[in-house]
């Protein structure tokens, strides 16, 4: 049985989205604009990765929202 | 440098794959913060996972980026200093390991439980 997420995992789950979310478009953007070959390879790559752990951790909010409490707990 | 199609000064390979680089660093780190801050075992493992795949990407671009001398690396560290750490943490290993032995012999003056049952520790 999973647990209710605490107000602090959420704050980190939220600043990891922000994160990922930032790298993903640095990524992409270096993938467009660089010209070397293997570390266009490298981006791109990363690109893919950051899309899925955003993924991961946007399921995670999704699967807590259901068992989180309505009210305050004492 | 300027960007051949638009003509506007442009971020050098170097440069964006270094800005990645930190940034990598840094989400590694916050990862392995978010893990050990964790109280439900689902959400530290996701954290933990999460860091070791963003590690592994850091590993990956650096690879890359030194096989392509963008990273200069720290430079060797002299034997004379690596002789002077090793000296004093070998110390260290011998008084450490004696302060273990006489915690482990006061423990074992400690009367047996009132209870009377054997208590053998499993590592005796």
């Amino acid at each position: 049985m999973m647990q209710a997420m605490t107000a602090k995992e959420l704050e980190y789950v939220a600043d990891s989205m922000s994160n990922e979310d930032l790298l993903m478009k640095q990524c992409s953007i270096a993938a467009a604009s660089i010209t070397n070959v293997q570390l266009q390879q490298a981006c791109s790559h990363m690109v893919d990765v950051h899309t899925q752990h955003y993924s991961t951790l946007l399921n995670a909010l999704q699967q807590h929202q259901a068992m989180a409490p309505t009210q305050p707990q004492s | 440098m300027l960007n051949q199609s638009t003509g506007h000064p442009a971020l050098t390979d170097e440069d964006l794959a270094s800005t990645i680089l930190s940034d990598l660093k840094r989400v590694t780190r916050e990862y392995a913060t978010a893990a050990t801050e964790s109280v439900c075992p689902e959400t530290r493992q996701m954290f933990t996972q999460l860091m070791n795949t963003t590690l592994t990407m850091q590993g990956e671009l650096y690879t890359v980026m030194q096989q392509n001398n963008m990273y200069n690396a720290s430079s060797p560290a002299l034997k004379q200093e690596i002789t002077k750490q090793l000296q004093q943490y070998q110390q260290t290993q011998q008084k450490t390991s004696q302060f273990i032995q006489q915690t482990q012999m006061a423990n074992s003056q400690i009367p047996a439980n009132p209870a009377g049952q054997m208590t053998t520790p499993a590592y005796q």
